[in-house]
Parts: C-alpha cells; structure tokens; sequence
C-alpha cells in the first residue's frame, strides 16, 4: 500500500495580527482526499489560517508547503493548485456567472477549449445554468456561495479552502455542498474547511482540528461513535479559554 | 500570459460598467462642441491667416487645440476645454475604482489567492486603461482628421502633438492607479489622483508668473514637457520623463500591493 500524498503542510505558521497572535506555531499536515474540518469559536484564527493556506495572507513565521514545494517561495502555485472560497464569496458585480468563470480560469491560465469543457463541467455540476448571465450582482447570497465555489473548483485544484462555506445556505444547499465536498475528496483532492459548528465537521469531515486562540488544541479522526467525545473536547477546550480570558 | 489574462478581465469589466461609457459621451459631447468652434473660427479668418507669410493653418487652429488648450488660451480664452484639461479629471475617475475597488468590494485578496503577482495586476489594469484611453484619444482625432482631406494638414505636428497626449494620460493614468492602491476608498483615490495631476501640470506656473525661471521646478512640470509635444517639438527627454513618471509610479503601485498581502 502506498502512502498517502501530502497536499498541504504546515510548519509552525505564525501570524500576528493588531499586535497579537492570530495563528501561534501551527503545525498540521492534509493528505489527498482527506476533509479536515477546522473548528474554533468566532476570533479562534480560523480565516487567517485559511487566507495564509489561500496565498491571500503571508505567515509572519514558519513555513507552508504545496504539494512538497515551499509555497512562500512560490507563491504562483495558487494558480492551479488551490481554490479558495472565503466567507463571503469575492464576486465583481458587474460581470456574469459565465463571464466569473471564464475569467477565473484565464488567470489560471486555463485557454480555449480546455477552458469550455471545465466551465460546461462546473455549470452541470452545481445546476449554474439558468443563472449562467446573470450578473453576480442582482444574485441571492447563496446563488453567490455557489458561483464561488464553482470559481474555486473550476481549475480542479488539489486543494480546495473553504471558509464557513455553509453560512446563507438552506438545508437543501447545505446538503448538496456536503455532496460536492464528498465528491472532491473522492477524487483525491484535499478539502479543508473552516467552522463553528461541531454539526457541519461531522457531516462533511473525516478529520477535525480544534483552534483556539489561534492555537491549535486538538488534531484527530472522526469517527461515527465519537460525537459526544468531540463535542465535549470542543466545549471545554472554549470553555477553558473563556475562563482565562 | 497572466499580464494579459487581468487586461482581458479589466477591459471587459471597464465596458460593462456605465461609468466609462458616461465619460466617454459626455466628453466627445464636448469636445464635439469644441470642434464645430474651431472650424467656424477657422473658417471666419481662413483668409486673413493666410495672407500672413506664417500664418497659423488648420492643424494649428483645429486639429491640435483639440487635443489641448495651450494653443488657444493666448488667442481663444472662451472656448470650452481640449481633451488634454478635460483628461485631468476623466482619468481619475476612470481609475479610481482599478484597486482601491477591489479592496472595498473585499476582492483582492482573492487575486493573491489566484496567483496573480502584484506586478501583473498593475500591469495587466494600466494597460486595460490605457486601451480605453487610446480609443477615447483616436475617438477625438477623428474629427479634425474628418475633415482632413479638404486641408492641408500638418501630419508631424498632429501626429507629435497625438505622442504627447498618449504620454500625458498614461501618466495621469498610472498616478491614479499608485492613488488607487493606496487608497482606501474610491473617492479618495480620484481626489488624490486629480490633484496630484494638477499639481504635476500646473507646478511652474507660479514661478512663470513671477519672472522666476527655474530649471528644476520647470524639469518637474508636467506642462513643460507636454508643451513642446503639443508645439509639435519631440524630445527623447519629454519622452523620458513621461516615462519615468509612469514607471515610478506603477512601481509604487506594486509595492503597495505587495506590502498589503503581507500586512492582510
């Protein structure tokens, strides 16, 4: 058996942020096909970890490494390796769903009929058709939540960063999020997905880490029969650090 | 290329917006009205002009006060303004929004996050803007040329007088776009804009007016260097200051973008 290829590696990443930490030495390494589920109270440092595995941020201290190479130093491989969706989806109003996708994937340096093929894929997938040219502007927040995610997988990353991606979704989209995140990681690529909600890691996540205070307090599987015991962990990890404050 | 890939995104982005297509008409407009003008001044002293043994021709009195007033403003005071006056508040509204938009829309971080390097962004925006400018620029070149071929046009003067407002608004250009990525709101990115270009084309004046000449101050002016352009006089050292104010200030606008996906 063969070992599992590690997408995405973290070595004590640091970042301070209005003169305090808001990710402290994080260390954590994310397998292929593996969904790690970040979970922290609001103010944990789950987006500034996030924007840092993103390329949208820079770590103060520590290292990141893509796909074995060091991503600081190369921080072009965002083009095609990740795709990233933040809290709220980035959307230029003035342009289509059709007219998103095509220029996400120009920048990734996707061309011609390569570029037609994934977009077609994208649409079918996440039933973007009939709002294919609206503008990004007029669209509800999930229909945005939707074109973001599309924008984020077109260039089938292998590793796809979502940041509270269930925020403005109905049960219904909720479900069918759950579907995609299953989907990506069953053809091999890794999901990391941030959260407040023990529910929304249980459901989606075969790996859960706890942050707080932008430490990393817990690292492990998730397995069907320890729900109570996570539940429990994440409670008195908030709890704790409630007290000391 | 990633440069061209942003040019593509912007310049589509620029024609969809309603913002580039109110300028455009309300300044052809304008300068349309400027046009019929010029032609009936012409026209009234076409004669007399050309008794004169160095009389002024329809290159100097149409064709190049379209592009700007310096010509005109000894002889013509009350005209409306050339397309060179009406650019120092046209660019900067037209680049306002090019970075200082994205950080307000909370788009930015995204194109870190596609890996797009600062460099390409401020590339790939100023050459976006500059096809918009070049096309408004041709746009008003049209109609002194419309009639080009019943007169007798003077082909280098125009055409250096063309080099120069090309130059002119893409400096104008990237200082609003250095604004732009400094700033944290639109608005205050035109304002920034708009009065760093009135200062860059009216820095000599006051020493102009008081006798005073000033190698440095008038080296530093824009004015300076656009005269001699617009007079139909090409210098590689107009040109070089043209572009060095386009260089230092897209270098600007670069490193502000990449000191601000280190700071977040």
């Amino acid at each position: 058996m063969t070992a599992p290829t590690v997408v995405l590696q973290l070595d004590h990443t640091t970042r301070h942020r209005a003169g305090r930490p808001a990710v402290a030495d994080l260390s954590l390494t994310l397998d292929a096909g593996q969904v790690l589920g970040l979970l922290g109270v609001n103010g944990a440092g789950k987006s500034t970890t996030l924007a840092m595995i993103a390329g949208a941020l820079i770590p103060d201290g520590g290292a990141i490494r893509l796909n074995g190479r060091d991503f600081l130093e190369h921080p072009e491989l965002a083009r095609r390796a990740i795709g990233w969706l933040p809290e709220r989806a980035p959307l230029w109003p003035e342009l289509t769903v059709l007219e998103h996708l095509d220029a996400h994937g120009r920048l990734r340096g996707i061309h011609g009929a390569a570029l037609a093929k994934a977009r077609q894929r994208i649409v079918e997938r996440l039933e973007l058709g009939t709002l294919s040219r609206r503008l990004a502007g007029v669209l509800s927040q999930g229909q945005r939540q939707r074109l973001g995610l599309a924008c984020a997988l077109l260039h089938e990353p292998s590793l796809l960063v979502l940041d509270e991606p269930a925020n403005a979704l109905d049960p219904v989209q909720v479900a069918a999020l759950r579907g995609v995140i299953r989907e990506q990681a069953a053809a091999g690529t890794a999901v990391i997905l941030s959260t407040h909600l023990l529910a929304e890691v249980t459901a989606a996540c075969d790996r859960v880490a706890i942050l707080h205070e932008g430490q990393l307090r817990y690292d492990g599987p998730i397995t069907d029969d320890d729900h109570k015991m996570l539940e429990q962990t994440f409670f008195d990890i908030a709890m704790r650090g409630a007290q000391a404050a | 290329m990633s440069v061209f890939a942003v040019t593509r995104l912007e310049l589509r982005r620029l024609f969809v917006r309603p913002l580039a297509w109110v300028l455009a008409a309300l300044t052809v407009a304008q300068l349309a009205g400027r046009f019929m003008l010029l032609v009936q001044i012409f026209a009234t002293h076409q004669i007399a002009w050309a008794a004169q043994p160095a009389g002024p021709g329809y290159t100097d009195i149409v064709a190049v006060p379209m592009l700007s007033s310096i010509l005109t403003s000894g002889i013509l005071p009350m005209l409306p303004f050339g397309l060179a006056e009406l650019a120092l508040v046209v660019v900067p509204l037209l680049t306002m929004s090019t970075l200082a938009g994205e950080r307000s829309h909370g788009t930015l971080p995204l194109w870190f996050a596609m890996g797009q390097s600062p460099f390409d962004m401020v590339m790939g925006k100023f050459l976006a803007l500059l096809v918009w400018l070049a096309l408004w620029l041709l746009l008003v070149l049209a109609m002194p040329l419309s009639l080009a071929h019943g007169m007798t046009l003077d082909w280098g003067k125009l055409a250096a007088a063309a080099l120069g407002l090309l130059l002119m608004l893409a400096a104008l250009c990237a200082i609003g776009i250095a604004c732009s990525a400094y700033a944290s709101h639109p608005a205050i990115a035109a304002a920034a804009s708009l009065m760093l270009g009135l200062a860059l084309v009216s820095l000599n004046v006051g020493a102009l007016m008081a006798g005073v000449d000033n190698g440095f101050v008038n080296w530093l002016a824009m004015s300076t260097h656009l005269d001699s352009l617009i007079r139909g006089l090409v210098s590689s050292a107009d040109v070089a200051w043209f572009l060095l104010v386009i260089a230092v200030a897209l270098i600007l606008a670069t490193q502000r973008l990449g000191a601000e996906r280190g700071r977040g």
